[in-house]
């Protein structure tokens, strides 16, 4: 790993690292000022970087540089609510009536996800959105991975009962 | 099997990361149960609505800011680097040099197919032909590499074909294969094998999980940062084809 660069190893995973700090934060700066106060400390401890899971390692970073700002401000009201410059993943190749349907679906399960409290909507998008297992998750959250697996149930059962009945249309088994 | 145990295991077993025979007897318990095979299908529909949600990409501002700001931090820790370099020198006397393990030369495959997977995913080259067709990618290597790869689609599975490009590894020509699993690529690089290869060989580098597996005379090398549950998912099922 010594013989790599900062740039070759922790780069490639800037994408993943301001989805996840935008799932935490829920905007768009504070997003980008915690993946920037994440790079700054990821070099300062590359040389920590010992097992190759870079994309873990630099996803509890971006964990501690979000943590150590919500409690900078504590007692501050919720953050600011999004400006709406996000990708939404709506398929281009969707009539325009459909795709504006999708983007309905897709805010609205946006909007849920975020009703979640932080420990339990990060479990979420680590699993569903950047795919990482249990194990991974763990390594990220500092638990054990019997937790991330509750906090994942616990999260599901909110997240179902928050979207219920309207998008859940698809309960009826063949 | 009881409800109680499909209950606790619910999580583990919709993220695919029960063992295999517990797993199994799960989908035994699912084929007579009914009220268990709706909860079942609840989890996965609601995990389904979850990976719709949106994936937000870092602004290309943010980029240029950590680079700047990586590039400032280095060139001030350089100095201090170099102090302690010095001194290492001096109290091991060189001794130690440039000893490398067999195992990292080993290794180098690893690295390059990595470095592959990277230089795809950041540069404008992620296809020369972007089709989900697997009759219209595996034509286009025709005359432009002296083996014809494997082409399949694993789209049934949820692992699409949308695409492949000529690539170098290890300064031979290859196929590389796109795949896709929702945000996550998959570049599969298939070039004639020069040994008869020991099963699948499981790789974790710098976040990304790397699979590689020899077979009919073809060498596979996999690699992704989906979950290895996933990807070792498609890599039996690109076996198996």
């Amino acid at each position: 790993m010594s013989s790599r660069v900062f740039e070759e190893v922790v780069l490639p995973h800037l994408d993943a690292a301001f989805n996840y700090a935008r799932w935490l934060t829920k905007n768009d700066a504070d997003a980008e000022d915690v993946v920037q106060d994440a790079c700054v400390r990821a070099v300062r401890f590359f040389s920590s970087l010992r097992d190759d899971d870079a994309r873990a390692w630099l996803f509890a970073i971006v964990r501690n540089a979000w943590y150590s700002r919500v409690s900078r401000r504590a007692g501050a009201a919720e953050p600011l609510p999004p400006d709406g410059t996000m990708h939404d993943p709506a398929d281009s190749a969707l009539d325009p009536e459909a795709r504006l349907l999708q983007q309905h679906a897709v805010t609205r399960v946006r909007d849920a996800i975020e009703q979640l409290p932080a420990d339990f909507r990060e479990v979420l998008v680590l699993r569903e959105i950047e795919g990482m297992s249990y194990k991974e998750i763990a390594a990220v959250v500092r638990a054990p991975i019997g937790t991330v697996m509750s906090r994942l149930a616990r999260a599901r059962d909110r997240l179902s009962a928050i979207l219920k009945p309207a998008a859940m249309p698809m309960e009826r088994v063949p | 099997m009881t409800c109680n145990d499909v209950e606790r295991d619910l999580e583990a077993f919709v993220d695919r990361e029960l063992a295999a025979d517990s797993a199994a007897e799960i989908r035994a318990h699912l084929g007579t149960c009914a009220s268990c095979r709706q909860r079942v299908a609840h989890r996965e529909a609601l995990g389904r609505l979850v990976r719709s949600a949106p994936y937000y990409e870092a602004p290309d501002r943010l980029r240029a800011r950590v680079s700047g700001q990586v590039q400032r931090t280095r060139s001030a820790r350089r100095v201090l680097t170099w102090a302690a370099a010095a001194v290492l020198v001096v109290s091991v006397g060189g001794a130690m040099s440039l000893v490398r393990s067999t195992a990292a030369r080993g290794d180098a495959m690893v690295d390059d197919v990595v470095d592959g997977h990277v230089r795809s995913l950041m540069g404008e080259h992620l296809f020369d032909v972007r089709s989900t067709d697997q009759h219209t990618v595996k034509p286009w290597f025709l005359g432009k590499l002296d083996f014809s790869p494997p082409v399949v689609d694993l789209a049934s599975i949820g692992f699409p074909l949308v695409g492949g490009r000529l690539d170098y590894m290890s300064g031979r020509p290859v196929a590389a294969l796109v795949y896709q699993r929702q945000k996550h690529t998959i570049n599969v690089f298939v070039s004639p094998a020069t040994d008869a290869g020991t099963g699948v060989t499981n790789r974790t580098l710098r976040g990304f999980h790397v699979r590689h597996w020899v077979r009919d005379g073809m060498s596979f090398w996999a690699v992704s940062d989906l979950n290895d549950a996933e990807l070792t998912q498609f890599a039996r099922a690109l076996q198996s084809t």
